[in-house]
């Protein structure tokens, strides 16, 4: 099991620390609910210590090979991503995003759960050099709605990054401007001391500390998919409407996407949205049906404070995606009304 | 002092009964006023969610009544106690949170007319159920 590095810090901030793939992590502070409406109206920061970060050394054209998007004529100092890498099925071996150094330099953020994996599916399928700075930096999140309330507006347009910079006046490795949340704002990596000094800046001006359940809610209201539960190595990034790959190039995946997009899909992630009042929570697995036949199953569902309304993703067959058909899902032999839609659910 | 706090964190009133599922028992009289622990809805997090009984269902001790939704699981509630229910907290259904933020009053799920005091008897004591939450969470 591993730790946080800023665990110090946040157990003084009354952190209800929690595991996630393999990672012990701050949950939440007070209750996701009113973190996810901080992100949603004003700002709160996240730590995302526990996901991958990879440094990726060597010949572009092999990275480029590997990757589902093409990253040839991204600019220096630029974020591709969301993106891939693909099995030779076209599955998610893991969603990540990249960032252009130089030619023949990338940094790469992966799934908690994914990252020794990754390290193992590039250094098997090329010869890059794959360095793994995971435990050097901690890295936070700083996003809202009114984010530039409560931090300087930073010089960096969105996808941009600088590496060896300042940021509330400390040294930071890496800071990069996008917007995962849905809303804009800033990702930082930096050593713990450095990051804990910055979170302690960022609580005094009024920006919240949010856990992994608020990022959770957030995610899903975007219609963002989580690599486990709503993709895997047996999902492709056609069947999860997530377009994380470029079709100019060659890639390992390629073919299968092809072949998809030429011929249809038998399965297609659609959101699910529960009638205001129901608060039933659809779990993982779940059968969708229409009338008696079974269409398809859930992959992740939350209460949405924002919505005030239960919500969720999940697979069906493709024949039966029509966003606005009603469908019941069965949660413990409960028949629950819910309505296909199209994302993101705000 | 009328509480124990086990681990630092989790309350534990010594007003009321407990039972081994985390749910605890406030006897007035014939009456059982039944809610679930402060261990309970912290192992939970936050709870978005509530399936109340009927009143006038008619319960055994053990027999599953309601249904918590959280964000991490749907948990029953089990009834501690044989008896009628004769009240349920229609607040919970639209502030379910409020099992969190006060898990021993506002929090309260369900009121029960007790059909048999010996029944009782295999309720936990607070000093009992502050052993049982230390042997679950390995701090003997």
């Amino acid at each position: 099991m591993f730790s946080t590095p800023l665990l110090d810090i946040e157990s003084k901030l009354n952190a209800d620390i929690g595991e996630f793939a393999g990672w012990q992590m701050p949950m939440k502070y007070s209750s996701y609910q009113e973190e996810h409406m901080a992100v949603r109206t004003s700002a709160a920061f996240f730590d995302l210590s526990h996901m991958g970060r990879l440094r990726v050394k060597g010949n572009i054209d092999q990275f480029n090979y590997l990757i589902a998007k093409d990253i040839r004529n991204t600019p220096v100092n630029n974020m591709v991503g969301p993106t891939a890498f693909l099995n030779d099925k076209g599955g998610f071996v893991d969603d990540v995003m990249s960032y252009k150094v130089s030619d023949n330099e990338f940094l790469i953020v992966t799934n908690a759960i994914n990252r020794e994996k990754v390290i193992h599916w590039i250094e098997s399928n090329s010869s890059l050099e794959v360095e793994d700075l995971t435990f050097k930096y901690a890295m936070i999140a700083i996003q809202g709605r009114n984010v530039w309330n409560f931090i300087e507006k930073i010089e960096l347009k969105p996808l941009e990054f600088r590496l060896n910079t300042k940021f509330l006046g400390e040294e930071v490795f890496l800071l990069s401007r996008s917007g995962w949340t849905g809303e804009d704002g800033v990702e930082v990596w930096g050593v713990p001391e450095t990051i804990s000094k910055i979170i302690q800046r960022l609580v005094s001006v009024g920006v919240r500390p949010a856990g992994l359940i608020c990022r959770d809610s957030i995610r899903q209201e975007m219609g963002f998919v989580l690599y486990g539960e709503d993709i895997d190595e047996n999902t492709t990034p056609v069947e999860a409407r997530y377009w994380v790959f470029s079709l100019d190039k060659q890639y390992v995946g390629r073919e299968k996407i092809i072949e998809q997009l030429k011929n249809g899909v038998e399965k297609i992630r659609v959101g699910l949205k529960l009638k205001k009042g129901e608060r039933s929570i659809p779990r993982k697995d779940n059968k969708i049906k229409l009338l008696d036949s079974e269409i398809g199953y859930v992959t992740s569902s939350i209460f949405s404070p924002y919505l005030n309304r239960v919500i969720g993703m999940g697979y069906i067959n493709s024949k039966h995606a029509i966003f606005g058909y009603s469908v019941n899902i069965e949660i413990r032999n409960k028949q629950v009304e819910a309505k296909l839609q199209d994302f993101p659910f705000i | 002092m009328s509480e124990i706090v086990v681990g630092g964190k989790y309350k534990i009133l010594r007003d009321r009964y407990y039972s081994e599922t985390d749910e605890w028992i406030l006897v007035k009289d014939n009456i059982a006023i039944i809610g679930i622990t402060d261990y309970a809805q912290k192992k939970l997090r936050d709870i978005v969610g509530v399936e109340l009984p009927e009143v006038g269902r008619e319960v055994k001790s053990g027999d599953s009544i309601a249904v918590v939704e959280s964000v991490k699981a749907a948990a029953d509630i089990y009834s501690p106690l044989s008896g009628k229910v004769i009240e349920v907290n229609q607040k919970l259904l639209d502030s379910p949170e409020l099992i969190n933020r006060d898990p021993y009053g506002e929090g309260w799920i369900f009121k029960l007319e007790i059909r048999d005091k010996n029944e009782m008897e295999k309720l936990l004591s607070p000093e009992k159920y502050s052993e049982l939450i230390k042997e679950k969470e390995g701090l003997k």
